[in-house]
């Protein structure tokens, strides 16, 4: 999930939060192994938003015309998961990542794909904002969520 | 206007010479150029037309909420000094968005603060208000990033997010 050069259209924006998505969806994998209970449930609510996202990526994607980048077999992970606190870590790494792609759609749209956009960004940013919650850091909030460093 | 143009109204006066007459006469005058407008002896005027201020952006309300939202969290810390760690984060983002947005817009805030901000209530009965006028931001955000031009949009989306992320941070 290298950044790649900001989308300079809807149609690439798209393709580009797709990648991320499958990436996200990925990374929940081995996640989810090493967390238990309510964290674990989280994970895989985590998850079940990415596929949902994934999908409607696909269709719009489809019946745009566009091209539907494929998914890869595996995502090279930025660090290995063994334990608990790299879960957590990686968890609210991928929610930023995946924020960060949703949030360059928003200039190279408009009206209802902005709209969708702006609401993927919303749950990453709240998602990644409970992962720092669980994993203990402090604040929990960022200011400007999504924006690249 | 009409009153800042002396052009006109000395003219009248000099050459009304009967005492007695002048004031009501002025008057008169000033009635009709009022009714008048922008009429011919007024173009003197055109010297004070860089005075007039820009139209206001439409994101100076966004600006004025995301100030109004940090004093709130500020006068909530105050009031329960024991919210600081968790307040002060939240406070310090939304001046943060106020000067974002001010960037954007291209001015500089408005001097002077926003006025005293309502902290009756409890710990629970603060931080409930708090979430409350998250929300209603949140909402006001999305608006603007809505109906932004594109290269508004990224910065509003970010606002947005922040704000939702609030309402999480304050449960």
């Amino acid at each position: 999930m290298t950044r790649r050069q900001a989308p300079t259209d809807a149609g690439q924006a798209f393709a580009d939060a797709l990648a991320a998505e499958y990436a996200a969806i990925f990374a929940y994998g081995p996640i989810g192994v090493r967390l238990t209970g309510a964290a674990r449930r989280d994970a895989r609510s985590a998850e079940a938003a990415h596929r949902a996202r994934r999908d409607a990526l696909v269709l719009q994607l489809t019946t745009g015309g566009g091209q539907v980048p494929a998914d890869k077999a595996g995502y090279a992970l930025p660090y290995p998961v063994t334990d608990r606190a790299a879960a957590l870590r990686l968890a609210i790494e991928v929610e930023e990542r995946t924020a960060a792609y949703w949030r360059a759609a928003l200039p190279v749209t408009t009206g209802a794909d902005r709209t969708r956009a702006l609401n993927a960004l919303t749950d990453c940013a709240v998602r990644a904002a409970r992962w720092r919650r669980a994993a203990g850091v402090d604040p929990v909030t960022v200011a400007f969520p999504g924006r690249p460093d | 206007m009409v009153l800042t143009c002396p052009v006109a109204t000395g003219r009248w006066t000099a050459n009304d010479g009967g005492p007695g007459r002048t004031r009501r006469a002025l008057l008169r005058t000033g009635a009709l150029l009022a009714v008048g407008g922008t009429a011919a002896p007024l173009t003197g005027c055109d010297l004070f037309d860089g005075d007039e201020p820009p139209p206001p952006d439409p994101l100076e309300p966004l600006a004025a909420e995301a100030r109004e939202l940090a004093a709130r969290h500020r006068a909530a810390i105050a009031a329960d000094p024991g919210l600081a760690d968790r307040l002060t984060p939240i406070a310090d983002a939304h001046a943060a968005h106020a000067d974002e947005i001010h960037r954007l817009i291209g001015r500089p805030a408005p001097s002077g603060s926003p006025g005293p901000q309502p902290t009756a209530g409890d710990r629970a009965g603060l931080l409930a208000g708090l979430r409350e006028a998250e929300q209603r931001g949140r909402q006001a955000a999305a608006k603007a990033c809505a109906e932004a031009p594109g290269e508004r949009a990224a910065l509003l989306g970010s606002v947005t997010a922040a704000r939702a992320t609030h309402v999480e941070a304050l449960k």
